[in-house]
């Protein structure tokens, strides 16, 4: 990042890669969703003209969700060596970091208070996201790839379909995995009107407005609060702390 | 009083006569088209011995005996058998046409006509009707000639997932304009009782003696009432480890025209959800002489109940209700937060704006 005055309040959050890889898992998903319908509900899903042309698009994106999805993983282990940091919740983050982003979800935000976390590059998500994304990133998206490549090869992979309990078990893993996809979307794009999270996905950098940066005083009035790493209020108090 | 012995022994006659027209309807088990089936055991002394004849002309008896061609005899169709038989002369031959004609003239309208005739698929002396076949057996006919791999690849063209099509769907099921179908359902045994082992329709023997030499139907007809419902199904499924049924979507009426039809390339006219087309169903149930017996299923969404077969699932058309309704709970789950959110964002929208304009 340019040390100059005009860039100073922009952070550069969401390398290239990783916003071709959201924007093309946003598309893919939605298309995996409507022709998803089709293909189990045809007598009353018909988006599509048939539902050869379902299934066929139902295929191929899913297959190209998987690539991108396996980009992903690649960059951020391999590349960027930060997926750990980005999202696995530590400890701070499941003692204190997430009460206080329900809280702020919760009460603080219809009180009309700022947010208890910044993104920083390193640090982009805030806890429940963190949570949010390790269960969707980690555990979702896998299963839901491995049973659709399951299920679109069931000749030649059928001894694994059987090891994994059979096509109907697969196709019901499957359909729920992708209901749960679906409930986690509507809370994803519901959630990115809250904050400044759009911007950032299409051009990479955030404005980072004047006050951000500025200390906040700690909101002593709640009970048991302890402000915690990546909080602006957290070094406020470190730096008290070494005042004495 | 003197006319009454008379009377009773005319009526007993026209009774007995009107009795043995009724039972005796082509077809029926105890049909004889007259004498000629005696003379079958003439014939067969030498047709049916392979060390005295040509593999051309041998005839298996044990088969033989079973089709309906048997009941009526060999002189139904060789008539005119020489005197100098075997020595000299040739016996005659009936054309197909005489007793099918009109599936010979449906045939003469078809694709195949030019390739082959009635014998090229069916063996005049193993011929079953269609209802003592499975659907494997008719697609091992069509697969003398055409070769399994290339019709893969040919119909993999435009079909998803072909080979699974091609194995678990009987040809005639696309390639006929029939109207009515019913699912067929036959029992298959993984290889070497093996769970991973390639599936394959159990034989006769093999059930007999996992029944403990009972009436095979038993396995699944607990009640032996010669009817499946569908909770025998289901139970079946549940209980066996070794034995599936898979359920195959066959014609009621087959048609011999074998034509290409475009609205079967239309996935939906299987891929959908309990159509009356897969309203009724039979388990076809293999027979000591190498046939099938019919045994009808109480009518339903028959596929919906297979529940227990770990390699059968038809995409769109044997969904699981109860997993839908989850589905649909996991997806308003989904939807709380952006509606209650929401709404209660909407009600509170002055806080954020006061506080903006005091920053």
């Amino acid at each position: 990042m340019s040390e100059n005055s005009s860039e100073k309040n922009r952070i550069y959050l969401q390398p290239w890669p990783v916003r071709i890889w959201h924007w093309i898992n946003a598309c893919g998903i939605i298309a995996l969703i409507v022709t998803g319908a089709q293909i189990r509900f045809p007598e009353s899903v018909a988006l599509l003209p048939n539902y050869k042309s379902a299934i066929d698009i139902h295929n191929v994106t899913g297959l190209v969700v998987s690539i991108s999805f396996s980009f992903w993983f690649f960059y951020y282990k391999m590349v960027k060596n930060t997926l750990d940091k980005l999202y696995i919740p530590d400890e701070e983050d499941l003692k204190h970091g997430l009460v206080r982003q329900l809280l702020y979800y919760c009460f603080w935000y219809f009180l009309g208070r700022p947010s208890p976390y910044h993104a920083t590059p390193d640090h982009k998500f805030n806890p429940m996201q963190k949570s949010a994304y390790l269960a969707v990133m980690f555990v979702l998206m896998p299963l839901v790839g491995l049973t659709g490549i399951l299920l679109l090869n069931v000749t030649p992979l059928r001894v694994l379909v059987l090891m994994w309990g059979g096509i109907k078990f697969i196709v019901a893993l499957h359909f729920l995995l992708a209901c749960s996809l679906l409930a986690f979307l509507c809370t994803h794009v519901y959630l990115a009107t809250l904050g400044n999270y759009i911007k950032p996905m299409l051009v990479g950098w955030e404005d980072v407005e004047e006050h951000e940066e500025k200390p906040v005083a700690a909101p002593a009035a709640i009970p048991g609060y302890r402000p915690v790493r990546h909080y602006p209020e957290y070094e406020v108090m470190q730096h008290e702390q070494r005042q004495g | 009083m003197r006319y009454r012995e008379p009377i009773c022994f005319i009526t007993l006659s026209i009774a007995a006569w009107l009795c043995l027209s009724v039972s005796g309807e082509p077809g029926a088990s105890a049909f004889s088209y007259g004498t000629e089936a005696g003379k079958n055991d003439a014939c067969l002394a030498c047709h049916g011995d392979p060390a005295q004849v040509s593999k051309a002309v041998f005839i298996d008896t044990e088969h033989f005996n079973q089709t309906t061609h048997a009941r009526i005899g060999c002189e139904a169709c060789h008539g005119k058998v020489p005197a100098a038989h075997p020595d000299g002369g040739k016996v005659s031959r009936a054309g197909c046409g005489e007793c099918h004609a009109d599936v010979d003239q449906e045939y003469a309208t078809g694709l195949h006509v030019k390739k082959t005739s009635c014998n090229g698929c069916h063996n005049p002396h193993l011929v079953h009707s269609p209802k003592e076949v499975s659907g494997q057996e008719i697609n091992a006919m069509c697969s003398n000639c055409h070769n399994a791999l290339e019709m893969t690849a040919k119909h993999g063209e435009w079909l998803p997932q072909s080979e699974l099509h091609l194995r678990m769907l009987p040809c005639i099921t696309c390639h006929t304009g029939a109207k009515e179908y019913y699912i067929s359902m036959y029992i298959v045994k993984s290889k070497n009782d093996s769970l991973f082992g390639k599936q394959e329709v159990a034989g006769y023997g093999e059930l007999k003696r996992i029944s403990g030499g009972n009436e095979i139907v038993s396995l699944i007809d607990k009640n032996r009432d010669n009817y499946v419902s569908l909770e025998e199904l289901r139970l079946f499924n549940r209980s066996q480890s070794s034995l599936r049924l898979h359920g195959m979507m066959t014609p009621v009426a087959v048609s011999h025209k074998f034509e290409i039809l475009d609205d079967r390339r239309n996935c939906t006219f299987c891929h959908t959800s309990g159509p009356a087309l897969m309203q009724t169903s039979f388990i076809a149930v293999p027979e000591a002489d190498g046939s099938y017996s019919r045994v009808p299923v109480e009518k339903g969404a028959v596929l919906d109940a297979l529940y227990g077969t770990p390699d059968f699932y038809m995409m769109g058309s044997t969904k699981n209700n109860a997993l839908n309704k989850i589905g649909l709970a996991i997806i308003c789950g989904g939807l709380i937060m952006p509606v209650g959110h929401g709404f209660v964002r909407f009600l509170t929208r002055k806080n954020r704006n006061t506080k903006e304009h005091k920053s």
